[in-house]
């Protein structure tokens, strides 16, 4: 934001323009719901804001110059965002404050990345890679914590980029799915879910907790302000966590995960 | 300072009129309604991304304002009741719309990129997302059931 640019970016109407469209356009066909098995899969106006965007991009309507020009906005964008959640989280102090432990300790719920994850990246030969990919969500902060330990040319920064490209692209429109359809599949309480949608990526939590709106209005309220506290303490906490919890346990499993199958090849235990 | 102060009022402006759009046609406030609520919340954020620039150090404005978000909306705080009365007016979904527009828009140039990732990479990301989501919510399942609030 600091580029001196912001100023030629605000005077891209074009660009304006073809958002201002998009947006009426999707949120004037609204939301759809279908069933999948026992499941809901929602479709949000920021879904197809999300898809229509992209596709533009492959369309003359959108330059390179307005898709370079779109990425600084998002960044303000999401402070519009961020101030939102902020003043729904007031109201609720006391039932976040009573919350507070399970809002704490469902950080550590990141792990399951690792234990879901890890064990897959190894399986589809990954190797150092793998550890990249999977100590956390692969955010920013993750970016920058692997190629600072790792080098920008290691095998581990090859993962997490890999990650984030993935987060990046489809990270928001993914969770905003799978919230759905996990909320009315699975018998667990949405506030868990609103909890989780607090990943550290305002785009992501918007997503997920949309889904959940959608899915439980009478509890729209929580949702927006369980969901935004989460996402605040994982963007306060989340590196201090890769960095001491995350990454150092990644790379233990990975070399015990390794040395197995050093193990397994040499023939020693066919069954381990 | 103050051409920054323009430059970040006039892009929150841009998109408080495109949320004011859309929370019209997909929510059904009338944008009259909608306005003073964005106009808090752009006020909101103008103050972090000052904040920001002002006081030394590494955080980044988006923990300002989330902090003056929960403050100028807790229910001690004098005026609050209006703050949050406006604002609710303002759908979060609708606030997400046009962010995700732009995003859209502009990971079209990092299209070349995903397109290399291969098949592995995306399935083992897709697990990654999902672990954490579904890891998190179980805790937070647990957690929530022990202490008797759900």
């Amino acid at each position: 934001m600091e580029k001196a640019d912001l100023k030629a970016i605000v005077k891209d109407w074009r660009l304006h323009a073809v958002v201002l469209i998009i947006v009426c356009v999707t949120e004037a066909i609204g939301q759809f719901a279908f069933k999948v098995g026992p499941g809901v899969i929602l479709l949000l106006p920021m879904v197809y804001a999300f898809i229509i965007g992209l596709a533009l991009f492959f369309t003359p309507l959108v330059s390179d110059k307005m898709a370079k020009n779109a990425e600084p906005l998002i960044v303000l964008g999401v402070t519009l965002l961020i101030a939102k959640i902020g003043v729904s989280i007031g109201p609720q102090i006391e039932a976040l404050i009573e919350a507070g432990p399970a809002l704490l300790l469902q950080e550590l719920g990141n792990l399951g990345t690792i234990f879901f994850a890890l064990p897959l990246a190894v399986l589809l030969g990954f190797k150092r890679e793998s550890i990249g990919m999977t100590h956390s969500i692969g955010r920013e902060p993750n970016v920058g914590l692997i190629v600072n330990k790792f080098g920008f040319g290691s095998a581990e920064a090859r993962g997490v980029m890999a990650v984030y490209i993935f987060g990046t692209v489809f990270g928001a429109v993914f969770l905003g799915l799978i919230a759905g359809l996990l909320a009315t599949t699975t018998p667990l309480h949405p506030l868990s879910f609103a909890m989780a949608s607090g990943v550290g990526s305002g785009s992501m939590m918007a997503a997920a907790s949309g889904s959940l709106i959608v899915a439980y209005p009478e509890m729209e309220d929580q949702i927006v302000a369980f969901a935004g506290a989460s996402n605040l303490l994982s963007l306060g906490t989340g590196l201090f966590f890769s960095i001491f919890i995350g990454l150092p346990l990644t790379e233990k499993l990975y070399s015990l995960m390794m040395n197995r199958k050093v193990r397994k090849l040499k023939g020693g235990n066919p069954n381990a | 300072m103050l051409k920054h102060l323009t430059e970040w009022t006039l892009v929150l402006g841009i998109f408080g009129i495109a949320a004011a759009l859309g929370n019209w046609l997909g929510y059904d406030v009338l944008p009259w309604v909608a306005i003073p609520g964005l106009i808090i919340l752009i006020m909101i954020s103008v103050a972090g991304l000052i904040l920001e620039k002002l006081i030394p150090g590494n955080i980044p404005a988006v923990g300002y304002i989330g902090v003056i978000g929960i403050l100028v909306s807790l229910p001690f705080v004098p005026g609050s009741d209006f703050i949050v009365e406006w604002t609710s007016k303002v759908s979060i979904l609708a606030l997400a719309t046009p962010i995700l527009a732009y995003a859209g828009i502009s990971i079209g140039s990092n299209w070349a990129d995903f397109r290399k990732l291969g098949i592995r990479s995306i399935i083992v990301a897709i697990m990654v997302l999902f672990g954490t989501f579904i890891g998190s919510a179980l805790i937070a399942e647990v957690i929530l059931r022990w202490q008797g609030i759900i």
